[in-house]
């Protein structure tokens, strides 16, 4: 008999949790908290307890599926690889690498998103390479760059604990990332003022000190007015202002027209309460700031983004322990995902494809000659595929028939491609539309590596043997490459594999599994004896001339406000007993208990005038399309705003979700967008 | 004091006295239970009050070692065990979960110090084979401090505390106890699902009193609690309300009837068993 338990990184959210896999004679049986991990330390959300289950479904793919007349049909690796490996030779040679596109995946471990990376660079010849951080942090990548010099999570998940202040805006923290929420209760506990910006009144906002309910969209008037405030009353941070920071004249001309009343008209949140509120941030000894999609998801996503790193720096809330801004990332690996560059624009560690040295480096590291220009984002790919410019995709471990905006136009994109692989664990919405689809080996099954939202590379660890023929990520890439005829692929393990990356890439310079295996190191970690960076910018912004910038920010109303036709503004996001797409977690018995299906939430002022019951069935629509979903009466919405979760492929929220782009990050704006809402005779189904 | 139990542990194995050994194993600054079935892996076994042994598997909840027992029902476990360890062994044969007979218990005292970290009353197992007996922690001030509260300001407490449960399920997850096959707390008609804060108070209540007279004062739930709601607090005292009114103590002896499963003409009755050995 073999009992043994083995620590990993939990697959779910970006807070990183650690947690051990019980494992009874190459059963996985269970799953064990790991109290001396920095994070989690014992503790676990419930979709962290219950990590294991969709492991172990009888849903597994375990063989290759090709489609012939139409449906799949089980066939060989030999025979996948070589079927993918004619077509893309055919593509590249007819219409050029630029006719084949891959999507990676913020739930593969780093190693697999660097090798992807590769693959679509160094083998198919095109940057047509991008993934999910698309739809949820691309503006947070841009906005921090520009504001800071890079974009990513400022300080470290514990020291929240020690915040005076801490403001969250956007980020429904107890539900998307519960055990990053703990360490706000605690700094509350402390004595810290807690402040909660969000349309909806958040599970947090019963411990909220100030609670600002905002009309969606109108986050940058928000910031704006905090900053009025805190200007009109001297509460800036002018040696901080003066020695780190560039553009002040700017910010403070702008923010001058966003008085309190102003803002009031707005945003709908009163002066009284923003003044009260801007007091609590500035005054406070050390401030932190948390955000998440709610800001990052609009067509101003860049701009919320920026001013919230506006805000900090005007109060000289950057630089040390407790303070800055924090992106709380919604995927285990979607900072690793980016920092691998996983991206149409950069290679690993946000070297830029159009920068000639870059370039060159990689090349040179691959032995290939490199396509100069930047590839297509995730929703372009979409539209270049229903236009035909796109003949072939390859898509690992993404769902975009649930998680893409405006699903319809999606699917229409993905038929219309000649040819389509998905990799995957499950046969999801997406890999039904599959030409090839190539069974992979979960987080349980494989080792690697994945970065968490405060950047911390933790390793995955091999727990159990994959189900029948399915093969870990970086195997299959690495065997379709070789099949291809690349020689650029023989790696004996991960542990290989971070060894080049860590040679390539400065900020995981210092990253080796011989390290990793002992805990997690924070990136920037430049070197075999750097210890590794909890908070960045502590002397200087990594801006070129070392400071950070202030921009002046003009809000700017979503792209579709609600008006006669569609009078309701729709909001989407996620909820706390599933994940995405539900991929993993509609395969959960203890999940689907608590929450079975998709539901509308509606104020009980706008149910009374639709004479809605609770729970009744309503027809949602928006120009993009309609879904049929159950009603949820709640004080949690305010009048005139509706939220469904997205999580469900049969009421999903995203055929009503408008693919308008930030113009810069290309993200999409899936947080507004205008409904409208009729009830229905027939319950569906 | 470690040497020692890895001494005795290969000298139960070599000598057959056992077949495997049940202890925790640390590997890269980690520790976890694990079970040693060649001496020449003893040299990575470790004592620690940072993990217990016997936790409910899920989904299946079954307990680890039920599960090792229905595999191997032959097979002679050697079981490192601090006081909490033996309490939750004990307590899990006397609810037909465990065959103890192919148990053998090294008892290990917790030090002073261990004591004081976990609050713990009574920080030695009955088969004390290594250690000292030490004093158990009488005062609890999170427990004094609530009793000094009235009525009212408990209810708010208790109130702000619950309200803060993210349904995480953490505490019924570690429970040793807890391998109930319908747990109530899943259920609709007991608590809502699907929203947080999950009902006040039912939710965790049904843990609470379900628990009360089988709890053995571990606080596994208290450690895993994500927001920590102080839960070992209230298992106190329901530990102590047990003692009061039945003269009862989980976990000291197998053939002790638990006093919830007693009817009154004094005829035990059965737990409905629907699992173990």
């Amino acid at each position: 008999m073999e009992y043994k338990n083995v620590l990993t990184t939990c697959p779910y959210c970006g807070a990183g949790c650690n947690f051990y896999l019980q494992v009874l004679d190459g059963e996985l049986v269970g799953i064990l908290p790991c109290k001396s991990h920095p994070v989690s330390q014992g503790k676990l959300c419930i979709k962290g307890w219950n990590a294991g289950e969709f492991v172990t479904s009888d849903e597994r793919l375990t063989k290759p599926l090709i489609r012939r007349n139409g449906s799949f049909t089980e066939a060989s690796w030999q025979e996948v690889l070589d079927t993918i490996a004619k077509k893309v030779k055919e593509y590249k040679e007819s219409y050029g690498p630029d006719s084949i596109s891959v999507l990676s995946s913020a739930k593969c471990t780093n190693e697999e998103n660097y090798l992807m990376m590769k693959f679509a660079r160094a083998v198919l010849g095109t940057n047509n390479v991008d993934h999910c951080a698309r739809l949820c942090h691309a503006s947070t990548v841009v906005g921090l760059v520009q504001s800071f010099g890079s974009g990513a999570m400022t300080n470290s998940i514990r020291e929240l604990e020690d915040a005076g202040c801490i403001l969250v805006i956007g980020s429904n923290t107890a539900e998307q990332h519960p055990l990053i929420a703990r360490y706000i209760l605690r700094a509350k506990e402390k004595g810290a003022k807690l402040i909660v910006v969000d349309p909806r009144a958040i599970t947090l906002t019963q411990f909220a000190d100030h609670y600002l309910r905002l009309r969606p969209g109108t986050d940058v008037a928000v910031f704006n007015g905090l900053m009025n405030v805190i200007l009109g009353e001297g509460l800036e941070d002018k040696e901080f202002i003066n020695e780190r920071t560039e553009g002040f004249e700017e910010l403070k001309e702008t923010v001058k027209r966003y008085t309190p009343e102003r803002v009031e008209e707005i945003t709908g949140i009163s002066k009284d309460k923003l003044i009260a509120a801007a007091r609590a941030y500035a005054k406070a000894e050390r401030a932190s700031i948390i955000y998440s999609m709610g800001i990052t998801q609009h067509t101003t996503g860049v701009d919320n983004v920026s001013s919230s790193a506006n805000l900090a720096m005007l109060t000289g809330n950057v630089g040390k322990t407790s303070t800055g801004i924090n992106p709380l990332r919604g995927q285990n690996n979607v900072q690793g995902a980016c920092d691998m560059g996983a991206l149409p624009n950069v290679y690993s560690g946000y070297q830029n494809v159009i920068d000639e040295k870059a370039r060159e480096k990689f090349g040179n590291a691959w032995k290939v000659k490199l396509p100069e220009k930047p590839g297509l984002t995730v929703v372009e790919m979409m539209n270049e595929a229903a236009r035909g410019n796109i003949k072939a995709m390859y898509i690992m471990g993404e769902n975009p028939m649930i998680s893409d905006p405006d699903i319809s136009h999606v699917k229409e994109g993905l038929k219309n491609l000649e040819f389509l692989v998905v990799q995957d664990i499950f046969l999801t919405e997406t890999a039904q539309l599959a030409d090839v689809v190539l069974p992979a080996a979960s987080y349980a099954e494989k080792e690697g590596t994945f970065t968490s939202t405060e950047r911390l590379v933790q390793m995955v660890r091999k727990a159990i043997e994959p189900p029948g023929e399915s093969r870990s990520d970086w195997q299959i890439i690495c065997d379709l490459a070789k099949v291809i005829g690349s020689k650029e692929f023989e790696y004996k393990s991960p542990a290989e594999i971070m060894d080049e990356i860590a040679s390539l890439t400065p900020s995981y310079g210092g990253i080796s599994y011989d390290r990793l295996r002992k805990g997690g190191l924070a990136w920037p970690c430049l070197s075999k004896e750097h210890p590794g960076t909890p908070y960045l910018y502590k002397e200087k912004f990594t801006r070129a001339n070392d400071r950070g910038k202030l921009f002046g920010i003009e809000f700017k109303e979503p792209a579709e406000l609600p008006d006669d036709e569609y009078p309701f503004i729709l909001s989407t996001g996620r909820i706390i007993f599933h994940f995405h797409t539900g991929t993993m977690t509609r395969k959960t018995g203890l999940l689907n208990r608590e929450v079975a299906t998709g539901y509308v939430e509606i104020s009980p002022k706008d149910a009374e005038r639709l004479a809605l019951a609770n729970r009744e069935f309503v027809s949602v629509q928006t120009r993009r399309g309609q879904i049929e979903i159950k009603a949820l009466i709640t004080e949690r919405v305010s009048e005139g705003v509706i939220f469904i979760p997205f999580h469900f492929a049969e009421c999903a929220a995203n055929v009503l979700t408008n693919p308008a782009l930030d113009p810069v990050a290309k993200i999409p704006e899936y947080k507004v967008c205008a409904a409208k809402i009729e009830k229905i005779k027939e319950i569906p189904r | 004091m470690l040497e020692k139990v890895r001494d005795l542990a290969k000298r139960w194995l070599e000598d057959k006295e056992v077949d495997v050994i049940f202890g925790l194993k640390e590997q890269d600054g980690y520790i976890a239970p694990y079970l040693f079935t060649d001496a020449s892996e003893l040299g990575n076994l470790t004592i620690s009050t940072q993990c217990r042994l016997c936790y409910t598997c899920r989904p299946s909840k079954e307990n680890i070692l039920s599960l090792m027992q229905r595999k191997e029902p032959n097979t002679k476990i050697g079981v490192v065990a601090r006081g909490c360890d033996e309490r939750a062994l004990i307590e899990l044969a006397k609810r037909g979960q465990i065959d103890l007979g192919k148990v053998k218990i090294m008892g290990v005292a917790c030090t002073q110090d261990e004591a004081k970290g976990c609050k713990c009353e009574r920080a030695y197992p009955n088969n004390l084979v290594l250690g000292e007996r030490v004093k158990g922690v009488s005062e609890d001030e999170n427990v004094d401090a609530l009793l000094n509260k009235s009525l009212p300001e408990r209810l708010t407490f208790w109130r702000h505390e619950l309200s803060k449960c993210i349904k995480c399920y953490g505490c019924r997850n570690v429970c040793p106890m807890c391998f109930c096959k319908d747990c109530k707390m899943e259920q609709e008609i007991y608590a809502r699902t699907g929203w947080l804060p999950p009902e006040i108070p039912m939710f965790l209540f049904i843990r609470f009193y379900h628990v009360s007279e089988r709890c053995i004062g571990c606080g596994e739930c208290e450690k895993a609690c994500p927001v920590d709601i102080p839960l070992l607090t209230i298992f106190k005292l329901l530990r102590r309300d047990v003692k009061d009114l039945f003269d009862y103590e989980a976990g000291l002896d197998a053939g002790q009837e638990s006093p919830l499963l007693t009817t009154l003409d004094e005829a035990p009755m059965k737990e409905e068993v629907t699992s173990g050995v």
